[in-house]
C-alpha cells in the first residue's frame, strides 16, 4: 500500500474507533452508568490513538526508508568506481534510482542494474512490512483505548492532555527550524572554513570561484580559485548605501508629514497605496531594476558623459531602496507617534512653531526608535536577493563608485547553488560560508535592533 | 546675584524680538512641509513608474498576433496509421499541411521562398492541429478556417519593434518575409487576439508559445503545502504560546526563534531545504512539496505573530466566563477563545500566503527554476512557480518574452491584490472590537 | 427616585443663566466674552465671560469635567493642536482678539505661557530645556545674555542652587517637584505677560506642592497668572481671585477670601463644602 492509501486506511480506522467507543460510552450511560466525561472524549481518545502513533511511524518509515536504501545501494558499487578521480555518490545514485524508477538514459553499467534490481526488492519488503506495522499499530492503539471506557477514566483530561502535547510540539518547530538552519549552514561552512582559511575569505580581495575542482585536483595550493569574500561585503555595503540614501530620507519624511501634518482623509488614503509599495513581489522590483532602470541610468549617464555599467550597483541600489521605503516609513511613523503628546504640548505652550516641535522635540525623541527601523531597513536591504540577482550582476569588483558593477553576498549564493552541484567543491561549500556570514549579520542588525526599540519603550511607559 | 536685571528681559523686548524673526521661521515651516510632500510625491512617483512601466508592457503582453488559414485536413497525411492514435498524428504530417496552406494564402514558391514563408508561422501550429483533430475527427477531409500563432519575430514586426526601414541584413525577418506578411495583412488573415497561450501555455522558449499555466498550477500546489502546514502549525503555536506555555527558559527560547526566523532573509529557507530536504533526505528538486515546506517554515513566524495578536486581543472577561461555569482551559481556548481569534489569524495566514506567493529566492535554491514543460499534476511533480517563471522569462531577449513576463507580473499582482483585499475584508467585517 | 438621579439632580438642577459676581476687573490683562467651545458635537464651554486682571492670580475649580482646563487652554490657543476643537465668541490679550486670523499662535504663546499637569521636561539638558525657548523665539542677542536668561530663570524658579553645578545633565533626571519647578523655569525664560497653568501640582508629593505654591506667590508680583486647580486649599493659598466651573459654565467669580467664606451661588457653596465635586 503506498503511504496515502495507508494513511487514509489509518483515518478509517480512527473513525471507526471514534464510532465504537463513542457508542460502548454512551449506551453505557443511558443504562444509568456514570462517566467521569462525556461519549465523545471517549471516542477521540480512542481515535487519537488509533491515529496518532501509527502516523507517526508512517512519516518516519515513509522519509527513512529512502535513507536506508541509500546506504544499502552504495555496496553494490564497485571499489574501482568508488576509487575513481570523478567518483560522485550524488550522480550515482541518480543513475540507481532513475532506473528504479524506469526512466533510462542510455545503457547504465550492469552494477546499476543489479542496485536497481535490490532496491526494488527492499521497496517491496518495506512496503509489505510499513503496511502491516502501520496498520496493525492503528488498530492496537484503538482496542487500548477502547478497552479504557470505563465510568473511573478520565477521557478528556487524556485527550486535552493530547492535544497540549500537539501544540507544544508544534512550537517546537520553530526552534526545529532554527536548528536546521544552523546545521545546514555550519557544516558546510566548517568544510569550506578546512579548504579555505578563515581569514582569507574575510579579508581577501578577490572572488574568484570559477575553477571548480582546482583543489581537489592537486593544481597547487589553492588551485586558481579565490575565496576573499571582500569584494562582496563591499558590493553589498554599497548597494545598501545608494538604496538608505534613497529610503531613509524619503520614508523618513513621508512618516513626518503622514503623522504630524496630513489630515486625517489624506493620511488614510496615502499610508495604504505607500505600503502598496512593501506587497510588491522583489522578483517584479528586480524586472523593473534590470529592464528599465538600469537602462535609463546607463542612458542617462552616458548622455552626462559618464562610463556606467549596464548592471550598476545604482540601479539595483535605487529599486531596492524604493522596496524599502515602506519599512522605513511605516516603522518611523509608530515610533513618532509613540512620542508622548505632553512633549509636543511642552513645546507648542513655548510657542514652537509645528516644524520646530517636530525638529527639536519629536525627532530627537522618537531618534532611537528611528535608528532601529533604519537598522531594520540595513538588515532587509542586506538580505534582499532577486533585485541584486536580476540588477547588479555577477562582476565581484572592488568598488565604491555606484556607476560600476558589483555583486553581492546573495546573488552569489544564489549562482552558486543555482541548478545541479556538487556538495564536494569549494565554490559550492562557499556559499553556505555566505549564508552564515549572511546570518550572522542580518540577525546583529536586528539583534541591535529591538534592543534599541525595547529600552526606547521603557522609556516612555 | 549682584545685578538683579541681569538676564531678564522686559516682555516689551522679548515680544519685539519674537516678532523680528517671525517672517524665517515661517518660511522655515513651509520649507519643512514641502520637504515631507515631496518625499511622499517622491514615493508616489516611484510607484506610478513602477506600475505604468509594467503594465505598459504588461498589458499588450496579454495579445498576440495570430494569422487565419484555410487548411485542408488531408486525412492520408495527418493520420497515416489511420487509427487516430497520438503516435500515428506524430507521424502524420502536420507541418506540411498548414505550410501547403500558408503558400497558398502567401502565394509563396520556389525553395527560399517557402523556407521564408514557412518562418512565419509558429512552430506550435502543428501541435494546435493535431489537438483540433484529437477533439474532433470529424474535420478531417474537410477544409478548415484555422488559427495559429505567428512566430515571435513576425509578431516583433507587427508590433513595429522590428522596422521596415533597418537594413535587411540587421534584421531577423527578411525582405521576402516582409513580403508575405503585407499579403496576409492585405487578405485581412492577421488578427491581434487575446494570447490563448499566456493563460494556458506552459513554459517554451518560443516566446509565441510561452505560458504560464504549468507556473500558476505551481503555485497553486506549492501555496496549498504551504498553508496545510503553516496554518495549523501557526495557529497551535501561537495558541500554546498565548494560552498554555510556562514563563520558562523554553518559552523564551521559542519566542527569540521566532522573532529571529522572522529577520533571517528568505534565501536562506532555501538553502535550509536544499541542505536538508535535498541533501540529507535525498527529495527530488523542483517538486511542489518542498517549495511548500521550505515557505511555510518562512510564513510561519507571520502567521503566529499576527494569530497572537488575535489571540490577546480576546478580552480577559470571555475566558473568565468560559471557566467560570466549568470550561476546561483547553475548552475555553477551543470553543471560545479561538472561534473569536479567528478572523485575526485568518487575516495574518493571507498576508503570510500572500509573501509565500511571491516569493522566489528560496525556490530557485531547491531548483525550482528548472526548465519544465509539463503541467505539474501533484505535489511530488516536478514544477515552477510564477514569480521564478518571471525570473526566468525576464533573461530571455526576446521582446515577446519582455511583454509576457510584464503580462505575467501583471497576474501575480492581480492574485496578491485579491489576497489583500480579502485579507482586509475580513479584517472589516468579522474582526470584532472590544 | 434612586440617588443616583438625585445626585445627578442635584448637580445640575439650578446653573445660573448669569455668572455670578463680578466678571469684570478694573486693569484687565486677558478678557473673555461668551466663549464656547466645541468638542465635535459636545459643548465642553457654555458662555463664559471673564476677565483676568493684570499680575494678579487667578484659579479655576470645579469638578472634573467642568470645563476648567479646556478654558485655560483657550487662553494661548493651545487647543489648536486639536482638530475637533471649535471656539466661538472673543478672547482678547491687551484688547487684541487672539482669534483673529491675523494673530499668529507663535508670538502669541512666547506672550501667554504654558504650565502643563504633568512635568514634561525635554528629553535633553537642564540648560537646553531652559534654553529651548529663547533659542527658537531668537529672544537672546548673544550667548551670555541666554547664560544669563538661563540662570535667572532657574533662579526665579527657585531651582538655580539646585541644579547650578549639573546645567548639562538631562532634565528627565530630576524629581518631580524639580521637574516641574523646570517646567516654570522654561516658561519664563521667554518672557511671557501671562502663565498659564493646568494643575501644575497634581502629580506631586506636598512638600513639593508647598515649593511650586512658594514659587507662585513670587511669581505673582511679575506675572499674570492663571492657575487650575482641583485643590480648593491651594486655590485659597495662592490666588487673589476665584472662578468656579461646573457642566462647561462659569457659575461664580469673585475674591478668593469671598468665594471661600461666603459663596453666593448654592452650586458653589455645595462644591467647596465638599458636598459633590
Amino acid at each position: 500500500m503506498s503511504s496515502l492509501t495507508l494513511g487514509i486506511a489509518i483515518l478509517i480506522i480512527s473513525a471507526a474507533y471514534f464510532f465504537v467507543a463513542n457508542r460502548a460510552s454512551s449506551s453505557q450511560r443511558a443504562a444509568g452508568t456514570k462517566f467521569h466525561s462525556l461519549p465523545h472524549y471517549y471516542g477521540l481518545y480512542a481515535a487519537l490513538l488509533a491515529f496518532l502513533p501509527a502516523f507517526a511511524i508512517l512519516l518516519v518509515l515513509a522519509i527513512g526508508d529512502d535513507l536506508v536504501f541509500r546506504s544499502l545501494a552504495l555496496d553494490f558499487v564497485p571499489d574501482e568506481v568508488k576509487a575513481s578521480k570523478n567518483y560522485k555518490e550524488v550522480i550515482v545514485m541518480a543513475q540507481i534510482t532513475n532506473v528504479v524508477d524506469g526512466i533510462n538514459f542510455g545503457e547504465q553499467p550492469d552494477w546499476v542494474y543489479a542496485a536497481a534490481e535490490a532496491w526494488k526488492g527492499w521497496d517491496a519488503t518495506s512496503t509489505t512490512l510499513r503496511t502491516i506495522l502501520v496498520i496493525s499499530l492503528s488498530l492496537l492503539g484503538g482496542m487500548f483505548a477502547y478497552r479504557q471506557v470505563n465510568p473511573g477514566f478520565r477521557s478528556r483530561n487524556a485527550v486535552e492532555r493530547i492535544i497540549m502535547t500537539i501544540l507544544a510540539a508544534s512550537s517546537a518547530i520553530a526552534i526545529l527550524t532554527t536548528i536546521g538552519i544552523v546545521f545546514s549552514v555550519i557544516f558546510e561552512s566548517l568544510r569550506f572554513f578546512a579548504l579555505v582559511p578563515v581569514s582569507e575569505f574575510l579579508f581577501g580581495t578577490t572572488w574568484n570561484p570559477q575553477f571548480e575542482g582546482a583543489e581537489r585536483a592537486g593544481s597547487g595550493q589553492m588551485g586558481l580559485a579565490t575565496y576573499g569574500s571582500v569584494p562582496l561585503f563591499a558590493g553589498t555595503f554599497l548597494i545598501s548605501i545608494v538604496a538608505l540614501t534613497v529610503s531613509v530620507p524619503v520614508g523618513l519624511f513621508s512618516a513626518i508629514y503622514l503623522s504630524e501634518y496630513a489630515t486625517p482623509k489624506v493620511r488614510a488614503v496615502v499610508k495604504p497605496v505607500m505600503e502598496l509599495l512593501a506587497g510588491v513581489p522583489t522578483v517584479v522590483y528586480g524586472f523593473f531594476a534590470a529592464l528599465t532602470v538600469a537602462p535609463f541610468i546607463r542612458s542617462t549617464g552616458m548622455s552626462l558623459g559618464l562610463d556606467v555599467a549596464s548592471e550598476s550597483a545604482l540601479a539595483a541600489g535605487l529599486v531596492m531602496g524604493i522596496m524599502i521605503i515602506p519599512f522605513v516609513s511605516s516603522l518611523s511613523d509608530d515610533v513618532i507617534n509613540a512620542v508622548p503628546q505632553a512633549l509636543r504640548d511642552a513645546a507648542y505652550g513655548l510657542g514652537s512653531t509645528h516644524s520646530e516641535t517636530v525638529r527639536q522635540v519629536v525627532l530627537p525623541a522618537a531618534l532611537p526608535g528611528v535608528v532601529a527601523s533604519i537598522l531594520l531597513a540595513v538588515s532587509r536591504a542586506v538580505g534582499e536577493t532577486m533585485i541584486v540577482v536580476m540588477a547588479a550582476g555577477l562582476a565581484a569588483n572592488l568598488s565604491f563608485n555606484p556607476l560600476d558593477a558589483v555583486t553581492t553576498v546573495t546573488s552569489q549564493i544564489v549562482t552558486i547553488l543555482v541548478g545541479d552541484q556538487e556538495f564536494e567543491s569549494a565554490k559550492t561549500l562557499s556559499a553556505f560560508a555566505l549564508a552564515l556570514t549572511l546570518i550572522v549579520i542580518t540577525l546583529g542588525l536586528n539583534f541591535v535592533a529591538l534592543q534599541i526599540v525595547k529600552k526606547y519603550r521603557e522609556q516612555y511607559e | 546675584m549682584s545685578d538683579v536685571t541681569k538676564g531678564r528681559i522686559s516682555p516689551d523686548v522679548a515680544a519685539s524680538r519674537v516678532a523680528a524673526g517671525l517672517a524665517a521661521r515661517r518660511s522655515k515651516e513651509k520649507r519643512f512641509q514641502l520637504y515631507g510632500k515631496i518625499a511622499i510625491g517622491i514615493a508616489l512617483a516611484f510607484l506610478v513608474t513602477l506600475f505604468v512601466s509594467i503594465f505598459s508592457k504588461g498589458i499588450p503582453g496579454f495579445f498576440q498576433h495570430y494569422v487565419t488559414l484555410e487548411v485542408t485536413l488531408d486525412r492520408a497525411k495527418l493520420d497515416p496509421a489511420g487509427d487516430l492514435s497520438v503516435q500515428s498524428l506524430y507521424d502524420g504530417d502536420a507541418r506540411g499541411v498548414i505550410r501547403k496552406a500558408l503558400y497558398e494564402a502567401t502565394g509563396a514558391s520556389g525553395r527560399s521562398g517557402r523556407k521564408a514563408a514557412g518562418k512565419i508561422i509558429s512552430g506550435g501550429a502543428e501541435q494546435r492541429l493535431r489537438e483540433a483533430v484529437l477533439n474532433d475527427p470529424s474535420i478531417l477531409d474537410t477544409t478548415q478556417s484555422m488559427t495559429f500563432a505567428v512566430d515571435d519575430d513576425v509578431d516583433s514586426f507587427l508590433r513595429g519593434f522590428i522596422k521596415r526601414e533597418t537594413p535587411e541584413k540587421d534584421r531577423r525577418i527578411n525582405d521576402r518575409m516582409i513580403g508575405y506578411i503585407d499579403t496576409l495583412t492585405e487578405q485581412g488573415l492577421i488578427s491581434f487576439q487575446f494570447s490563448d497561450y499566456l493563460i494556458f501555455g506552459s513554459a517554451s522558449r518560443n516566446a509565441e508559445m510561452a505560458g504560464i499555466f504549468g507556473a500558476l498550477i505551481g503555485s497553486i500546489l506549492t501555496l496549498a503545502v504551504c498553508l496545510v502546514l503553516s496554518f495549523p502549525m501557526g495557529v497551535a503555536t501561537a495558541v500554546y504560546l498565548e494560552e498554555f506555555a510556562p514563563k520558562n527558559r523554553v518559552t523564551e527560547l521559542i519566542e527569540i526563534n521566532i522573532n529571529n526566523l522572522a529577520a533571517v532573509p528568505s534565501v536562506v529557507f532555501g538553502i535550509l531545504g536544499l541542505a536538508i530536504f535535498i541533501g540529507i533526505f535525498g527529495m527530488p528538486r523542483s517538486i511542489p512539496l518542498i517549495g511548500g515546506v521550505v515557505l511555510a517554515l518562512m510564513t510561519l513566524p507571520t502567521i503566529i505573530i499576527s494569530s497572537r495578536a488575535a489571540i490577546r486581543a480576546v478580552p480577559p472577561s470571555i475566558r473568565d466566563a468560559a471557566l467560570g461555569v466549568g470550561a476546561s482551559r483547553m475548552q475555553t481556548m477551543l470553543h471560545h477563545v479561538v472561534p473569536l481569534a479567528m478572523p485575526g489569524m485568518l487575516t495574518g495566514t493571507i498576508i503570510g500566503m500572500a509573501q509565500a506567493l511571491g516569493e522566489t529566492a528560496p525556490l530557485l535554491m531547491i531548483g525550482m527554476v528548472a526548465f519544465i514543460v509539463d503541467v505539474p499534476g501533484s505535489v511530488t511533480d516536478p514544477g515552477t512557480v510564477l514569480p521564478v517563471q518571471i525570473f526566468m522569462w525576464a533573461d530571455f531577449a526576446e521582446r515577446m518574452f519582455v511583454l509576457k513576463t510584464s503580462a505575467a507580473i501583471m497576474v501575480l499582482l492581480a492574485f496578491l491584490i485579491l489576497m489583500n483585499a480579502a485579507a482586509i475584508i475580513i479584517r472589516k467585517k468579522l474582526e470584532r472590537r472590544w | 427616585m434612586n440617588s443616583a438621579d438625585q445626585s445627578h439632580n442635584f448637580a445640575t438642577a439650578g446653573l445660573p443663566a448669569e455668572t455670578v459676581g463680578d466678571v469684570h476687573v478694573d486693569h484687565p490683562r486677558m478678557t473673555a466674552r461668551n466663549v464656547d467651545v466645541f468638542y465635535g458635537d459636545k459643548q465642553a464651554i457654555d458662555n463664559v465671560t471673564l476677565d483676568i486682571g493684570e499680575k494678579q492670580v487667578i484659579s479655576f475649580i470645579g469638578p472634573s469635567g467642568c470645563g476648567k482646563s479646556t478654558f485655560l487652554r483657550c487662553l494661548n490657543r493651545m487647543n489648536d493642536t486639536i482638530d475637533i476643537c471649535r471656539i466661538t465668541g472673543e478672547i482678547a490679550l491687551d484688547g487684541q482678539n487672539i482669534y483673529d486670523p491675523k494673530i499668529d499662535v507663535v508670538p502669541l504663546r512666547a506672550r501667554v505661557g504654558m504650565v502643563f499637569q504633568k512635568p514634561n521636561p525635554f528629553p535633553k539638558s537642564i540648560f537646553d530645556n531652559v534654553a529651548y525657548g529663547p533659542r527658537i523665539h531668537g529672544i537672546a542677542t548673544s550667548k551670555d545674555e541666554l547664560n544669563d536668561i538661563v540662570e535667572s530663570s532657574l533662579e526665579r524658579a527657585g531651582l538655580w542652587n539646585e541644579v547650578k553645578d549639573r546645567l548639562h545633565q538631562p532634565g528627565t533626571g530630576l524629581s518631580g517637584g524639580q521637574q516641574q519647578r523646570l517646567c516654570i523655569a522654561r516658561a519664563i525664560a521667554v518672557s511671557p505677560e501671562v502663565i498659564l497653568m493646568d494643575e501644575p501640582c497634581s502629580a506631586l508629593d506636598p512638600i513639593a506642592t508647598a515649593k511650586i505654591e512658594e514659587l507662585i506667590a513670587e511669581l505673582s508680583s511679575e506675572y499674570t497668572i492663571v492657575i487650575v486647580t482641583h485643590s480648593m486649599q491651594q486655590a485659597a493659598r495662592v490666588s487673589q481671585r476665584t472662578a468656579y466651573f461646573h457642566l462647561g459654565k462659569l457659575v461664580e467669580v469673585g475674591n478668593t477670601d469671598q468665594i471661600f467664606t461666603n459663596p453666593q451661588h448654592e452650586m458653589t457653596n455645595n462644591y467647596i463644602t465638599g458636598r459633590f465635586g
